[in-house]
């Protein structure tokens, strides 16, 4: 039955020929990719829709407010919890509050705050823009003569990198509060020194770590997600392969900046915490 | 006035149009008719400029489509109106708001003016009562006539395309679809192109019938000149019908 499809249909092109087509497959995703993001820039700019993009950060930040607090605050006990663990036979408990407020500001705080959206947001944004796709009402924006990056993109673009860093700071703060409990009852560090330590990691470069990671984060989850989305062929079906690659991309892509943002943060400033 | 000249479209190896060429007068309505897959959506999706053509131009208004960039294809569809094989109401919106969307986009006019014309145009197709619901809780022929008055929201369509909009109908919302088409033309003076596979709507609203067979357009003409064509195609077509 010629008609069925083989399991085996992919494998059997010549290995040169694939990694040729996968090269250029993935510059010409690059490049279309960067086509959709300078545009929609560009319409941030020259065209700002005020109520659209209020809509999208209700959205998406709002909305998303429980499924953060909660992952923080889980991550905040659990990093306390064994932290604490670790450092007690050092003697370095007076530390804890200051190891645990710089990891969750510099990394698990921004990370854990855009993988938990990635989840609602990218996901929800391709299956969106994706059913849009499918049943021509993109078509119908540009018949209509509305841009679709202008009127759908932009806008949840501009959101992402406005809430992403609001509630990833709110998170943080959060995860360290949750530190504090695990500090009082269960690790027997005195609060106020583990308040003090807190304090001490509210440095410059950890702010400034705090915040740009979220913004950069928060763009990538939105703008991966409309990407996908907007190229979504193939029926519901194609929905959902859009869907799965946007979100798996989305976090792939959020840990690859998250080590060059460190790295490169670590290169301006030195070794200083 | 809509014009294409050897347009060639292809999917891959597939030829959809084979170097068609077909001339809509301004003002006239053109049906399309042709067999499923046939390559009738492509067509139009050719004069929206959303679909480039290997080669030819199309001509509207003796303004090549291909010329245009980006903006200018947006700037030419806000004069254009154009109705979904499947309505392609936008779903998170109200049918008064999908309407509303162009005035909105377009036009700077305050909110009740805007419901003014919207609620003007869901009269005209008579779905006035409907302004709050959303399309996906409408039959299938009001989302049609939904898009319909979507289309005619732009200020005075110069071009009216519609795919298929009486397929899958009963009898009586064809025929007050198609009357509502005669109107719309008669209202804007607009070009049309309906595509269709019914031949009594086919009759009811077109000034010229073209027929499309295996990627080549094989009779074109009014009425009288379809029905006098020699071509065997054409004949079982016709006869099927009646
Ligand atoms: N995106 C696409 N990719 C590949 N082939 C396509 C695509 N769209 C259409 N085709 C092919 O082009 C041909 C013409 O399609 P088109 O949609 O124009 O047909 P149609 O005449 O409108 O049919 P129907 O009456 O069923 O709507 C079909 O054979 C179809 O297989
Ligand atoms: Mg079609």
């Amino acid at each position: 039955m010629a008609w069925r499809a083989s399991p085996f249909r992919n494998s059997c092109a010549m290995p040169v020929k694939r990694i040729f087509l996968f090269l250029t497959g993935f510059l010409v995703t690059v490049q279309d990719f960067t086509v959709m993001v300078g545009r929609s820039f560009r319409y941030l700019f020259v065209h700002f829709r005020l109520r659209e993009s209020l809509l999208e950060m209700d959205r998406l930040g709002v909305g998303s407010i429980p499924i953060v607090f909660l992952a923080n605050l889980f991550a905040g006990l659990d990093m306390a919890l064994q932290f604490s663990v670790v450092m007690a036979p050092y003697g370095a408990s007076n530390l804890l509050g200051r190891v645990v407020a710089t990891s969750i500001i510099r990394d698990m705080g921004p990370v854990l705050a855009s993988l938990v959206m990635s989840a609602r947001v990218t996901a929800g944004i391709t299956s969106e823009l994706g059913m849009m796709a499918t049943t021509q009402q993109i078509e119908a924006l540009l018949v209509m003569g509305v841009d679709p990056v202008d009127r759908l993109i932009a806008p949840k673009i501009l959101a992402g990198m406005v809430m992403l860093p609001v509630l990833s700071v709110v998170g943080d703060l959060l995860g360290v509060l949750a530190g504090l409990m695990v500090a009082e009852f269960g690790a027997h560090v005195p609060g106020p020194l583990y308040w003090s330590g807190v304090r001490s990691a509210l440095t410059l470069p950890n702010l400034v770590n705090g915040m740009l990671k979220p913004f950069v984060f928060g763009f990538i989850l939105v703008a991966v997600g409309c990407f996908y989305g907007l190229r979504t062929t193939g029926g519901a079906q194609g929905v959902g392969r859009a869907t799965t690659k946007a979100v798996v991309y989305a976090a792939i892509w959020i840990l690859v900046a998250n080590f060059l943002i460190s790295k490169f943060l670590i290169d301006v400033w030195g070794w200083k915490l | 006035m809509i014009r294409l000249e050897k347009v060639t479209v292809a999917y891959g190896e597939q030829i959809v149009l084979d170097a068609i060429d077909l001339e809509i007068p301004t003002g006239k309505t053109m049906v399309i008719l042709g067999e499923s897959g046939s390559g009738k959506t492509t067509i139009l999706k050719c004069v929206l400029g959303t679909l480039h053509p290997v080669s030819g131009r199309v001509l509207a208004n003796n303004q090549d489509i291909g010329k245009l960039d980006e903006e200018g294809l947006l700037r030419f569809r806000q004069r254009m109106g154009m109705v979904f094989q499947e309505g392609a109401l936008f779903d998170s919106l109200t049918v008064g708001e999908n309407v509303a969307f162009w005035l909105w986009e377009h036009t700077a006019l305050p909110d009740d003016k805007v419901e003014e014309r919207v609620r003007t145009l869901l009269r005209f197709v008579g779905l006035e009562a409907s302004i709050d619901q959303k399309p996906s809780d409408l039959s299938g022929g009001m989302r049609r006539r939904v898009a319909i008055a979507r289309a005619m929201a732009a200020e005075d369509p110069a071009f009216m395309l519609y795919d298929e909009p009486t397929t899958g109908l009963d009898p009586f919302t064809s025929k007050s679809i198609c009357d509502l088409m005669r109107r719309v033309q008669r209202e804007f003076k607009s070009t049309n192109i309906v595509v269709t596979h019914d031949l009594t709507d086919a009759y009811r609203v077109g000034d010229l019938f073209t027929f499309i067979k295996d990627a080549k357009v094989i009779a074109t003409g009014t009425r009288q000149e379809i029905e006098h064509s020699a071509d065997p195609f054409i004949q079982t077509f016709l006869s099927l019908d009646s």
